[in-house]
């Protein structure tokens, strides 16, 4: 971008895309000639040729009585429930945290209890709780949102300048008008950054989601291709999850440029 | 062949070490002083099931260091697939009770390793547990039925036979993948009909309002026959037959103690997997542990060099898992046969008598 | 901070002087919810062990120990592994992530990589890890790596060109070198956005502990709460999750910790 040619006085001749093309094309030559050339076991790294034919196997065929459109459909879905209830949630209790010390207090020791838990340590309770349906798998991505929102929500409300709180007190405002206009506005920025994290953690746990009964989804796809170390299929499962992450991703700037287009500039 | 050249070398003073520690061990005398002997690693690593099963005596009470002269580093595994990643990753010598299936997947994707034992055929200890409620009484009654097993396990393997042998297909039956643990954890609540799992889950669902639907005996005729081997690395068994040999003695003994004092056995076994001797000994009456002579027959693994018919039983394990897409292909049977090497077996016969 | 609302602070206003107590408070009202459940027997026991059953475990665990290692070897190797997977990640990410932000070119070449690896569920990879690394520490430390490694460069790289460029400018009109222009204009700019960074990465590396632990472990927290489960002790495992929980609230307080005292200027520009 700009700022950053201006800081290193941009000497570079070569457009960024062409660099990224020239390293895109080394690592493919280097995975070429190291799988092909016979220096990589087809069990360590797949050769283009078996990766291709990997994937156009899931194509076609489908994985275990699927196609894998709708393992990815399937995982796709997952992801989206729990990641919308979860920073819906969240961004609510985290906001009213923000707010009042007292449910800052009552709230606070379970999320930061929940935040950098390990979702496969409390796994096999969920099921026991939710049993072994979409439920389940759900509410583990939830539990894994909720907590990463509500703190950024909560950062986001505390952040807020006390001066103009104080203004728009001065000026008559209702409680609710200050946080309407005041209050929310200035935390969205930090929701929105807190929504791409918890979109992050969500996505990083689809596979823990989905063992939890299994046969469906990319990331059990991932799992039991591993089981037999069919190491064109993990490639595969791992591309497409990788990619899918990062469209979402992606998704997510592009709303965020949308609606917090004030951000940075108080 | 090299093991042999190696084996023979070594034959006399190995079976000597062998002997006078087998007593020394009776005796209570320290054996490992009789053993320097003999060409052992400083480490052997095993990657094992915490299981009630004798190998839990041979491991308990140190037999397996002692007669295989080495210190055994032990690491649990929690299915057979983790043995084959951990043998593709060069980081285990010893795969210990990994089930046929997972072994016929190691053997077809050339995983360097070789059959050098087994230590059980399954028999009924694996076999479905319905639920009572469920009203299963017939195969016909698994329509529309909610079936749990751990994937890629020899479970998962009896299971999608006996779909097959009665022309069901997984759309008649959902087949979902789950382990042990979490198939428990699902029944309490009701959420599956039926399982297909070991002990102790097995044990634990028909405490709690299951029921066994017998299908072993049907399969085991058809040729869905399961067992429990013991796998060791090429590399390992090239370089130290001695140790291994002393490893297979080690579980010899163990069966020997189980076979004379199943009392004593259970209790111990109980100890090292943390349940009850009564338990203990309940799962293991369930198994057949074939003797190792048997082993020895053209029945299961056959003599040295010439594999028996267990490596049939391989190559249709891994046909079928290319069936199920599973693998991508199967070697022919003379690679079955080939990772079959029972010199090993023959040598703790012959050891100890 | 932010004032509270005056109403909110009327109604509560001698709890909110401690509002740690209020925090206790909460605590102590979920483990009575759970006495509750395990004592009225709303839920099968077999499915949700009773405080007093895990109090026992506990005791148990510490002085007998879990199959054959001590609970301060578990919690040991759970940090060990963490911290080494963590610092790893710092020492490699950190200087590539501000080489990133401060070369377009480096950028260009290696920043798709990064951010492809950031959103990868690490339990897709670890089978990989285990058939390239092996099943010792080094496959487990590696899959924590992996997983703080890009959250850490993308930061440092956020980071540096966060940097306004009217500084850098004014810099230089002063007269300052590459250098000194990175050490005091650059470096101390992008200090705040990697350290938030850092905190992220080591909460992910956290959460990935269990599975790193899930294939091949002898010790650590996380084998615990698997062996447990496999064994389905479900006094065992609660436990794992209590003190998996505490661990993670303490990490993070530690982090902040240094944070603040590093990063003093955070806030202030």
């Amino acid at each position: 971008m700009t700022e950053a040619r201006a800081i290193t006085q941009g000497r570079s001749r070569l457009p960024e895309w062409a660099i990224t093309g020239v390293s895109v094309a080394v690592l493919i030559v280097a995975w070429v000639v190291a799988t092909d050339g016979g220096f990589v076991d087809d069990l360590f790294m797949p050769s283009p040729s078996s990766l291709w034919s990997g994937f156009m196997d899931l194509v076609v065929d489908g994985y275990k009585s699927r196609t894998i459109w709708e393992h990815a459909g399937l995982s796709l879905e997952r992801v989206l429930a729990g990641f919308v209830t979860g920073a819906i949630a969240g961004t609510v209790i985290g906001l009213a945290m923000g707010y009042n010390r007292v449910v800052e207090a009552c709230f606070s020791p379970f999320v930061e209890f929940l935040r950098p838990l390990p979702q496969l340590a409390y796994l096999v309770l969920l099921i026991v709780w939710f049993g072994i349906g979409e439920t389940a798998q759900i509410i583990l991505l939830f539990l894994t949102a909720f907590p990463v929102s509500a703190i950024a929500a909560m950062d986001g409300v505390k952040s807020v300048s006390r001066q103009r709180v104080q203004v728009a007190r001065s000026l008559g405002a209702s409680d609710w008008q200050i946080f309407r206009f005041v209050v929310f506005p200035s935390a969205l920025p930090e929701i929105f950054t807190g929504a791409r994290l918890a979109i992050g953690v969500v996505y990083a746990t689809l596979i823990a989601a989905e063992i939890i009964a299994g046969s469906t989804g990319l990331g059990w796809v991932i799992l039991d291709a591993g089981r037999f170390l069919r190491s064109d299929y993990v490639f595969v499962g791992i591309l497409a999850i990788g990619l899918m992450g990062l469209s979402l991703d992606y998704m997510l700037v592009a709303i965020e440029h949308r609606i917090v287009h004030w951000a940075g500039r108080y | 062949m090299a093991e042999q050249a190696a084996g023979g070398m070594n034959r006399r003073t190995l079976v000597k070490t062998v002997v006078l520690s087998g007593a020394a061990l009776t005796a209570g005398l320290p054996a490992r002083a009789l053993l320097a002997a003999g060409k052992a690693p400083e480490t052997v690593r095993v990657s094992f099931f915490l299981e009630t099963k004798p190998t839990m005596i041979a491991k308990g009470e140190g037999w397996f260091d002692k007669l295989s002269g080495s210190k055994c580093a032990w690491t649990e595994a929690g299915s057979g697939a983790e043995i084959n990643a951990a043998f593709a990753g060069k980081s285990v010598d010893i795969g210990l009770a990994i089930g046929s299936s997972p072994t016929a997947s190691g053997i077809s994707q050339r995983l360097p390793y070789e059959l050098v034992g087994m230590v059980d055929n399954i028999g009924p200890a694996e076999e479905m547990v319905v639920r009572k409620v469920a009203n299963i009484k017939s195969v016909a009654d698994f329509k529309g039925k909610k079936v749990a097993t751990p994937f890629g396990s020899t479970s998962h393997f009896r299971l999608l036979g006996f779909l097959k042998v009665n022309n069901l297909t997984q759309k008649d039956v959902t087949v979902l993948d789950m382990k042990p643990d979490a198939e428990v954890a699902a029944w309490t609540r009701g959420d599956i009909d039926a399982v297909y799992v070991w002990s102790p889950a097995k044990a634990k669902m028909l405490e709690a309002g299951g029921e066994l639907f017998t299908t072993y005996k049907d399969l085991d005729a058809k040729g869905y026959v399961i067992a429990d081997l013991i796998v060791a690395g090429t590399e390992f068994s090239k370089a130290y037959p001695d140790a291994l040999t002393g490893f297979l003695v080690a579980y010899r003994n163990a069966l020997k103690m189980w076979q004379t004092s199943p009392d004593e056995a259970a209790a111990i076994v109980g100890k090292q997997a943390g349940v009850s001797a009564e338990v203990a000994k309940h799962d293991m009456e369930e198994y057949d542990f074939v003797p190792f002579e048997k082993q020895l027959t053209a029945e299961w693994l056959g003599p040295p060099g010439k594999a028996g018919k267990f490596a049939d039983v391989l190559k249709r394990t891994a046909d079928f898992l290319v069936e199920q897409k599973s693998i991508k292909s199967a070697p022919d049977l003379s690679a079955f046969q080939a990772a079959t090497n029972t010199t090993f077996l023959a040598q703790a016969v012959k050891a100890a008598g | 901070m932010m004032d509270t609302p005056n109403r909110s602070r009327d109604a509560a206003s001698f709890l909110l002087v401690r509002p740690r107590w209020l925090s206790l408070l909460s605590v102590l009202a979920a483990f009575g919810a759970w006495w509750g459940i395990t004592t009225f027997a709303l839920v099968p026991a077999v499915l949700l062990p009773s405080p007093a059953e895990v109090a026992a475990a506990a005791v148990d665990i510490l002085r007998n120990g879990y199959r054959e290692t001590t609970l301060a070897e578990n919690i040991g190797s759970t940090l060990w592994r963490c911290g080494a997977g963590f610092l790893l990640a710092i020492v490699t990410g950190v200087p590539l992530g501000l080489a990133m932000g401060y070369w377009p070119r480096i950028r260009a070449a290696t920043n798709y990589i990064v951010q492809f690896m950031r959103p990868l569920p690490p339990l897709s990879y670890v089978i990989l890890l285990i058939i390239w690394i092996g099943t010792d520490n080094r496959s487990k430390i590696a899959l924590l790596y992996i997983t703080a490694f890009p959250i850490i460069a993308s930061s440092a790289m956020a980071g540096v060109r966060s940097v306004s460029q009217q500084r850098v400018q004014a810099a230089r009109a002063l007269g300052a070198s590459q250098w000194q222009v990175f050490r005091y204009v650059i470096w101390p700019s992008a200090m705040p956005l990697s350290f938030t960074g850092a905190r992220i990465a080591l909460a992910a590396a956290f959460s990935t502990v269990v599975a790193a632990e899930l294939n091949a472990a002898t010790d650590g927290l996380g084998w615990m709460v698997i062996s447990a489960s496999r064994f389905l002790r479900n006094d065992v495992i609660i436990l794992g999750i209590i003190l998996l929980g505490i661990l993670g609230i303490a990490l993070s307080a530690l982090v902040l910790a240094i944070d603040r005292r590093v990063v003093h200027w955070r806030g202030i520009e």
